[in-house]
């Protein structure tokens, strides 16, 4: 037994996906004007988050009464808010607080979602009834209201925000990498590594993760977008990131809104990373997408 | 056929009854419990008074007689009261339903209007000028926020057009065009967030039925190119479209809260965004199991009506 694991094993593990899915990736980026305007995007958006000490002008929390509600200058590129803090500065910090949600809540989301997705795909039989019953009635409450009711039970903050969003994330991630589990099972090579004796840890990582990591990865990118969304929803309606931490969606409500004909910039600009940072990262799931979809590349 | 119905709304009450479960066990996870978090943040609220307020609600009970009671006053159309308003829930949802569903509806049409012709022209000008615009405003449609896109919208109508949505809702019946004029703004904001995926969905799939073997069949047997696209390309394609949209009814719904809360429109959205603030949770809870159960049973006529637009699909 011991001797065919050991002529099976190495050759399995050759194929490791990751350097030919980098090569695809990178591939698709080139050939693709939109992938190469995603990736630079978000090279912009983590750039502008890590060193937003360094890159924002003044700071976030400053106030100068007496230039409240300043135009667009060259002092001031973004303008002034209602109390003299320079929207630049929020912006550029707000960078901070849209990313780290996105990693955390779509981090523990799709950790969560592959670890149930997992075991049920693969046990299958009761647990994975269940377990998907209960993945189809978070699935029945629309995710904005049930990231909603669960921040409201939690107290608005932008931990609760990202756990709530983080909880929204799970049902849609469990059902895909379930599925992705029930397709890779259906292989002649895990069939063997069962009859071989495998132990179902080993199977689990070794033969079926591999097959699983690509669907997650575009579906956790399409979900980072959606992540900043909530959050910045969340934030308007005043249940996410509270005052005075510059959030973008919060930054939009507090004075964006109030101030909108007299002051546009305080709604424009805070609006327009938002969106730009959730387009970089659509695209960049489209783009992922293109690479690493087999029926797409066969298309294309 | 028949069989199919069944044994779907069979299905949909566990599912609901889990649902359910989540949510009275989310409004009951708070500490302490939600009546003593409500106190302590109005204020002056004599002890006598808060007893008979827990003894209304029935917070004494132990929690499956709660759920219990819950469940029998949803299942028989009588949800109880706001504990802000004091007013019946169902009163409150009879006012604000109708509200939500005129959005919802002129939003989805407004989507599809838009969605589907730009779809085809995006398919059959593939790779050509008219392709990518229609690309853009579909990827831009996705990215842009809606809370976002209605303030803006507001304030550029104000600033360059003079014109403000009429204050005070006015009912469709009662005032069909003080009503268009409220709903036009939200509904075109809602629907161009909608018409973004529907829209990639119906390049996509008119792409791929173009190339169908039928299609060429059709050129070659002279068709003019609009009966050809519209007629033999269009309705095979609309089959994944219906499920898009089918898709999209829980971002439409999570849509309308945002919209009616930026537009004032005293919808269903905004009831619940209110009942959250004020943590009004009996409203909170009745209106959350209200769109699960909406959504679900939306999703199984969404299913039905493929059988209607492909004959081959047969449901058993």
């Amino acid at each position: 037994m011991s001797t065919v694991t050991a002529r099976v094993a190495p050759f399995e593990r050759q194929p490791t996906a990751t350097p030919r899915r980098g090569e695809a990736l990178w591939a698709v980026i080139k050939r693709k004007p939109l992938g190469l305007a995603s990736a630079a995007l978000l090279v912009l958006l983590v750039t502008t988050a890590i060193f937003a000490d360094v890159l924002a002008p003044y700071d976030p929390l400053a106030t100068q009464p007496e230039i409240r509600l300043a135009p667009p200058s060259r002092d001031h590129p973004f303008g002034t808010d209602d109390i003299g803090r320079d929207v630049l500065s929020r912006v550029v910090h707000g960078s901070r607080i849209s990313l780290w949600v996105g990693v955390l809540a779509v981090g523990i989301g799709t950790g969560a979602g592959m670890v149930i997705g997992l075991l049920c795909g693969y046990c299958e039989g009761r647990l994975d009834l269940l377990v998907q019953r209960l993945m189809d009635a978070i699935q029945a409450i629309p995710g904005l209201i049930l990231a909603l009711a669960i921040v409201s039970v939690l107290k608005p903050s932008t931990t609760n925000a990202m756990l709530a969003i983080a909880i929204v994330i799970i049902p849609g991630n469990s059902r895909i990498v379930r599925g992705a589990v029930l397709s890779a099972k259906q292989n002649r090579y895990v069939e063997a590594a069962q009859a071989i004796g495998c132990r179902h840890p080993r199977i689990i990582t070794t033969h079926i993760l591999p097959n699983v990591t690509a669907p997650i990865l575009i579906i956790a990118s399409i979900w980072f977008g959606n992540a900043i969304l909530i959050e910045a929803t969340l934030s308007f309606l005043g249940l996410g990131t509270q005052p005075p931490t510059p959030s973008w969606g919060l930054m939009l409500s507090s004075t964006g809104r109030a101030f909108m004909e007299q002051a546009p910039w305080l709604a424009i600009f805070p609006g327009l990373a938002i969106s730009l940072a959730v387009l970089g990262f659509n695209l960049f799931g489209d783009t992922l997408r293109d690479a690493w979809d087999p029926r797409l590349r066969r298309q294309g | 056929m028949h069989k199919y119905v069944i044994r779907r709304l069979l299905l949909a009450i566990p599912v609901l009854l889990l649902s359910s479960l989540i949510v009275f066990g989310l409004m009951r996870v708070m500490p302490g419990d939600a009546l003593t978090a409500l106190m302590a943040e109005s204020g002056n609220v004599g002890e006598r008074e808060l007893r008979k307020l827990r003894e209304d609600l029935g917070l004494g009970r132990p929690y499956h007689e709660q759920y219990l009671i819950w469940l029998w006053q949803l299942v028989s159309l009588n949800p109880g009261y706001s504990i802000f308003t004091n007013e019946p829930i169902a009163a409150a949802l009879g006012k604000s339903i109708p509200v939500t569903i005129e959005l919802a509806t002129l939003a989805m049409l407004l989507g599809l209007v838009i969605a589907i012709p730009v779809g085809v022209l995006s398919a059959t000008r593939a790779d050509k000028p008219a392709d990518y615009v229609g690309r853009v405003v579909a990827v831009s449609g996705l990215s842009l926020p809606d809370f976002w896109l209605g303030t803006l919208v507001i304030t550029f109508a104000a600033l360059w057009l003079h014109w403000i949505p009429p204050l005070g809702y006015a009912s469709l019946w009662e005032s069909p065009w003080r009503n268009l004029q409220q709903f036009l703004l939200p509904a075109a904001v809602l629907g161009f967030r909608l018409s973004a995926a529907t829209m990639r969905m119906t390049r996509s799939t008119v792409l791929e039925v173009l190339r169908e073997d039928y299609v060429r069949t059709a050129w070659a047997k002279g068709l003019e190119g609009r009966i050809v696209v519209y007629k033999h390309a269009l309705k095979n394609a609309l089959i994944p479209v219906v499920t898009i949209v089918g898709g999209q009814l829980g971002t439409l719904l999570a849509g309308t809260v945002v919209v009616e809360t930026i537009f004032a429109l005293p919808g269903m959205g905004r009831l619940t965004v209110e009942a959250i603030l004020f943590r009004d949770y009996p409203v909170v809870q009745t209106n959350v199991m209200l769109v699960a159960t909406t959504l679900v049973t939306l999703n199984l006529l969404v299913d039905l009506t493929y059988a209607w637009l492909d004959p081959r699909i047969h449901y058993q």
